[in-house]
């Protein structure tokens, strides 16, 4: 004989409230105005009577569409290594296109829908043959970096006219061009993950995919399209790279996925999935972007600077897991109790006699 | 009566996973398959081009494998327990960076060359097995941090210099061959790699490691420290990245700023083409090795047939890509996290009426709450299929 539990079925067992560090997106608040404040007071050239702060976000909104991207497709509990080496794709596209005397919009379309197929066929990869995203991008991101060496060639295109760089290098009343998309951008992820199917399926799959499925929704479908959405933003920032530095070279996107990754992360979003608020993630970026851009100002090299985002991200984290860890100990203690009631009261040795 | 059932259901279940035909096997150990492969590429290349079989490119080969493999060897160790470590190729730059300027302006010889190289990549690797064992970070965030903060303090370190002047009786080892074709670097690393086969498949320690990448919780309610088992391996995966600082100065003889930041994907596509899966539990050691050979090979056998260095990135990625699809192991059913055969292991579970619940409350997955072990006992998550 099995000894066989029952439990009272009349307790009612109250589910943990999904628990975060409160107020993130404050916390995150208070570090923007805190660093600015800073490179203020210690830096004459950061503030610029404000329009130079303004200024300044032209330098991070590339990196800052790329990780809104990013944070889409990991919050479906999947990664996308190969964006970096989109976005320099993207722009060396546009950068061919325009220097074989294609106006800037086809020049523009023309990445965006490389940048986008590719985001497609990652997503077609990781969602129809069911292989780990991390193994699909990371192979797709070797590829993608192949071609966009041999499409630049030997003399990588530059000088562009300037109906296209005015889209990296100007304004709008001293509001940049760049800074208003990546906004406009950053309002549409959030509208889509919040308020629409799309977004509540994508965040349901990296809650618990096996639950989505049972649940009825097309997980193929939706991951296919979060890469694609993915691949599309990665193709964005791909071309605002090229305006801004006014030179499509191969490598022009690759060092913006470390800073890509860490903004997500920093952001709150679970790497696991399921978890994270895109506005955190569009503070995170103004975080990063404002502490990389003020310490290049006061000269430090961009090298001890990726040193210090990584000492960030870790601290940042670790602070996180402290708070989530020990109140999820606290919760599973509970459920442990109410759950199992032979945890206090010890099974009768002759139980299988 | 339980008993009865179960037997039942295990010879079912034995019956529907028994395997046919008998030389499979041979396909079935990824070692055996891909050192098929590097021989048909060797053959053909050495075809097309009598040079490709001259010693000095074999032994050119062999020592620039040495170095990828000293990292998929670290890396196969976290791999197999599920981890990641994105840092082994910063590890290896700061390893080759701190020995080499010692080399260079001291004079330090080999052996306590190779212990200081061993010992940095043991303090390194520490700083990751901290942040994954004690502090519980997702391995794949926590190395991407280690790997910005480790690429950066080469920078640091090295303040602009770089290391250009290692002595002959170093590079010669990677020049000079014992037998045609063999340099004698590649011998100095063969005991590495067995003493790593050995403790992964006959020491306990190993074989915990396999444990718990197939499955943490079943590891842990054996128990089998989860935590420790991690920890160890991300130590052991910056001791053999520190070793592969020293075959990188011998094989290059030189090191600076960038050394290895760009290593750490090209030592993970080793490893899984070697046959170690990010899924975990299983992959070995000599599956590394034969991992890195074949990806020089085919790299070399490329730039012999002219195909343009620009194309060796999606050489590797094509081949990683290969590796993957042909692992039915890696797919996961329906685009989730759950591998195929772990769905397959749970629908055998069912099948086979297990009596004891899964209570599904261990500290790390508060994602599977639900299923009250009621009376009726079936697990909610058994619908279909």
């Amino acid at each position: 004989m099995t000894p066989t539990t029952t439990i009272t079925t009349g307790t009612t067992l109250e589910l943990p409230r999904r628990w975060r560090v409160p107020g993130w997106g404050a916390c995150l608040l208070v570090a923007i105005i805190a660093e600015c404040a800073y490179f203020t007071l210690t830096t004459r050239q950061f503030a610029g009577g404000g329009e130079g702060m303004l200024n300044l976000t032209e330098q991070f909104a590339p990196t800052g569409i790329l990780a809104l991207g990013l944070a889409m497709v990991i919050l479906t509990g999947n990664i996308d290594l190969s964006c970096a080496a989109n976005a320099s794709l993207a722009a060396v596209i546009a950068g061919t296109v325009l220097s074989k005397g294609g106006s800037p919009a086809v020049a523009i379309l023309a990445a965006v829908a490389v940048a986008t197929f590719v985001g497609l066929f990652n997503g077609v990869i990781v969602a129809f043959v069911g292989i780990d995203s991390l193994l699909v991008t990371l192979a797709t991101q070797f590829i993608i970096t192949s071609v966009a060496t041999s499409v630049a060639g030997a003399s990588p295109p530059f000088g562009f006219p300037s109906s296209f760089t005015l889209l990296g290098q100007s304004g709008i009343d001293y509001i940049p061009i760049a800074l208003l998309i990546f906004l406009v951008i950053a309002l549409a992820v959030i509208v889509t993950i919040g308020y629409t199917g799309l977004g509540r399926s994508l965040t349901l799959i990296g809650y618990n995919p096996r639950a989505a499925r049972y649940s009825g929704i097309a997980i193929r479908r939706s991951l296919t399209s979060v890469f694609t959405l993915c691949g599309a933003l990665s193709g964005v920032a791909g071309v605002l790279l090229a305006a801004y530095y006014n030179s499509a070279q191969p490598d022009i996107g690759t060092d913006l996925l470390l800073p890509g990754i860490t903004a997500v992360i920093l952001g709150g979003m679970d790497i696991f999935g399921g978890r994270g608020r895109i506005g955190e993630v569009v503070l995170a970026v103004f975080v990063l972007g404002y502490m990389s851009q003020g310490m290049l100002i006061e000269g430090d090299s961009s090298l001890s600077i990726t040193m210090i985002t990584g000492l960030v991200l870790i601290g940042a984290l670790v602070v996180k897991f402290a708070f989530e860890r020990n109140f999820r100990q606290r919760m599973s203690a509970r459920m442990l109790r109410l759950r199992t009631p032979w945890n206090r009261t010890p099974l009768p040795r002759d139980a299988d006699g | 009566m339980t008993t009865a059932r179960n037997v039942e259901a295990a010879s079912a279940a034995r019956r529907e996973l028994s395997v046919p035909p008998r030389w499979s096997w041979l396909l079935r150990r990824r070692e055996i398959l891909v050192t098929a492969v590097i021989v048909i590429v060797v053959a053909g290349s050495t075809a097309a081009h009598p040079y490709f079989w001259a010693s000095t490119n074999l032994a050119f080969i062999f020592a620039d494998s040495v170095v990828i493999a000293f990292l998929a060897l670290g890396e196969s160790f976290v791999m197999i327990g599920r981890g990641i470590d994105l840092s082994v190729g910063a590890i290896m730059g700061l390893s080759a960076i701190f020995v080499g300027f010692r080399i260079q302006n001291d004079g330090m010889t080999l052996l306590p060359a190779v212990l200081l190289g061993a010992g940095v990549g043991i303090v390194l690797g520490l700083g990751n097995a901290i942040l994954v064992g004690v502090i519980r970070l997702p391995p794949i965030i926590a190395t991407l941090g280690t790997l910005s903060v480790y690429s950066g303090l080469e920078f640091v370190i090295t303040n602009g210099n770089q290391v250009d002047t290692i002595p002959n009786s170093f590079t010669n080892l990677g020049s000079d061959t014992v037998v045609p074709g063999v340099p004698i670097i590649l011998l100095l690393t063969l005991p590495f790699v067995l003493i790593a086969a050995w403790v992964l498949r006959y020491t306990a320690f190993g074989r915990s490691i396999y444990a718990v990448g197939d499955d943490a919780e079943a590891a842990y309610r054996a128990g089998i420290s989860v935590q420790r088992v991690l920890f160890s391996t991300y130590v052991i995966s910056g001791l053999f990245a520190g070793l592969g600082g020293v075959a990188y100065l011998i094989y290059t003889s030189g090191a600076d700023s960038t050394t290895g930041i760009n290593d750490n994907l090209t030592a993970i596509a080793a490893a899984i083409i070697g046959g170690t899966a990010l899924t975990g539990g299983v992959g070995g050691a000599f599956g590394a090795l034969v991992g890195s050979v074949f990806l020089t090979v085919t790299l070399t056998a490329m730039s012999f047939a002219h195909v343009s260095d620009v194309w060796q990135p999606a050489g590797v990625g094509v081949l990683v890509l290969l590796a993957v699809v042909y692992d039915s192991r890696a797919r996961a059913a329906g685009g989730g996290r759950l591998g195929a055969r772990r769905q397959r292991r749970r629908q055998l579970r069912r099948r086979a009426g297990s009596t004891g619940q899964p209570t599904g409350a261990t500290g790390q997955s508060a994602g599977s709450t639900g299923q009250p072990t009621g009376a009726t006992g079936q697990p909610a998550g058994g619908g279909a299929s």
